[in-house]
């Protein structure tokens, strides 16, 4: 890992991530820090990025390194902490049985990854999947249900959800410049989780593959 | 020698960075005027426009209210200086009062700009020496609006329609 991605970008990338996932716009424009829940969800996923090889924290912080070296990696660490609350807080809905039902999902399906014991790739490419589809559920399905005037999507998913009260699904509505922003911040979150300093050994499954090749 | 310049400039820039996000968090700016108002405050370099300012006073003052609080907020579009958001509260108070009741819509609109005041100057310092003017702090005016706002047998005084304002 070059000293600049570590020194520069990737804490730029990692606190814009930080500002970016608490950032609704609706009649106001309200920045949300992170609930205490995204603060569990993300340490969980600082272990599974550390277990899986994602992060090797030995090539960010150690005796072998200088003062100045330590203290960036020291940064990245803090600053992937950060984003990880706010990619959690951005990936959960903001009230009701969604956040609820979206906290207990992504808590299960973190400790899931990490049972798993998958390698560095699997588990970023999990991530990717998580985090896109609480992306989909969130700023495209639940927000076509709560939206006041209605169309065709939510015309069927009313259709769908017939017998269920909306009263405990509906979600204040946001302006649609979130759901964009929001892509943005997931998509630069996966991609400063990929530029991480990943553990230098071969995962255990990698050598099988290339043996066929 | 190189490589401790980058991460030095690396550790500054996160810093700041860091500390841009935090103040953001803590302000919740609702405009780009608000961003720069607000860190062009924090570095002591803001300044209201005095011209419009000074316009925002003439409307304030022939009692044309809406276009004096237009004039204050192009003085002070970052909503940075407590000056301009006690006239913005005075001009809720003047344009909400009534001899025989208030408009409790406008003095809860003044009560907000007047709490902006004072978080502006926390240390209370602001004193408005104008004749013109019966409530000369933030903190005067807070009171004269809340108890505005308040419900009381007072309200039910007949002696209250010959009440002036100030």
């Amino acid at each position: 890992m070059s000293v600049a991605l570590e020194a520069f970008y990737l804490p730029l990338i990692m606190l814009t991530v930080t500002l970016l996932g608490g950032l609704r716009v609706a009649e106001r424009v309200i920045l949300m820090p992170p609930p205490l829940v995204a603060l569990v969800l993300a340490l969980l996923l600082l272990s599974i990025l550390v277990k899986s090889g994602a992060l090797a924290s030995e090539r960010l912080m150690s005796a072998d390194r200088s003062a100045a070296a330590n203290l960036s990696g020291l940064v990245v660490l803090i600053a992937t902490f950060l984003a990880s609350a706010q990619a959690f807080n951005l990936a959960t809905p903001e009230s009701g049985l969604p956040r609820l039902l979206f906290s207990v999902f992504l808590f299960v399906l973190l400790l899931n990854t990490m049972a798993a014991s998958s390698d560095r790739i699997r588990t970023l490419r999990s991530l990717a999947v998580t985090f896109g589809s609480a992306f989909v559920l969130k700023f495209i399905v639940l927000a076509a249900i709560s939206d006041p005037a209605g169309g065709r999507l939510k015309r069927i998913l009313l259709v769908m959800l017939e017998g269920l009260t909306l009263g405990t699904l509906t979600q204040d509505p946001f302006h649609p410049i979130t759901g964009y922003l929001a892509f943005l911040t997931f998509v630069l979150f996966v991609v400063g989780l990929s530029l991480l300093p990943g553990r230098a050994g071969v995962p255990s499954d990698v050598p099988r593959l290339r043996s066929h090749s | 020698m190189r490589e401790v310049a980058v991460r030095t400039f690396g550790l500054v820039i996160a810093a700041s960075y860091g500390a841009f996000i935090v103040w953001m968090y803590v302000r919740q700016p609702q405009s780009v005027a608000e961003v720069t108002g607000g860190l062009t405050a924090s570095l002591g370099a803001y300044q209201v426009n005095q011209q419009s300012f000074d316009e925002g006073l003439r409307f304030f003052r022939n009692d044309q209210f809406t276009a004096a609080r237009l004039a204050f907020d192009r003085a002070d579009p970052g909503h940075q200086d407590a000056r301009t958001r006690f006239f913005i509260a005075y001009t809720f108070y003047r344009e909400g009062w009534g001899r025989l009741y208030h408009d409790d819509m406008l003095f809860a609109q003044g009560l907000d700009a007047v709490d902006q005041a004072i978080a502006l100057d926390p240390r209370g310092t602001l004193v408005i020496e104008d004749p013109d003017l019966a409530l000369r702090s933030p903190g005067e005016l807070k009171g004269e609006l809340e108890a505005g706002l308040r419900s009381d047998p007072s309200d039910l005084n007949p002696f209250s329609a010959f009440r002036r304002r100030k």
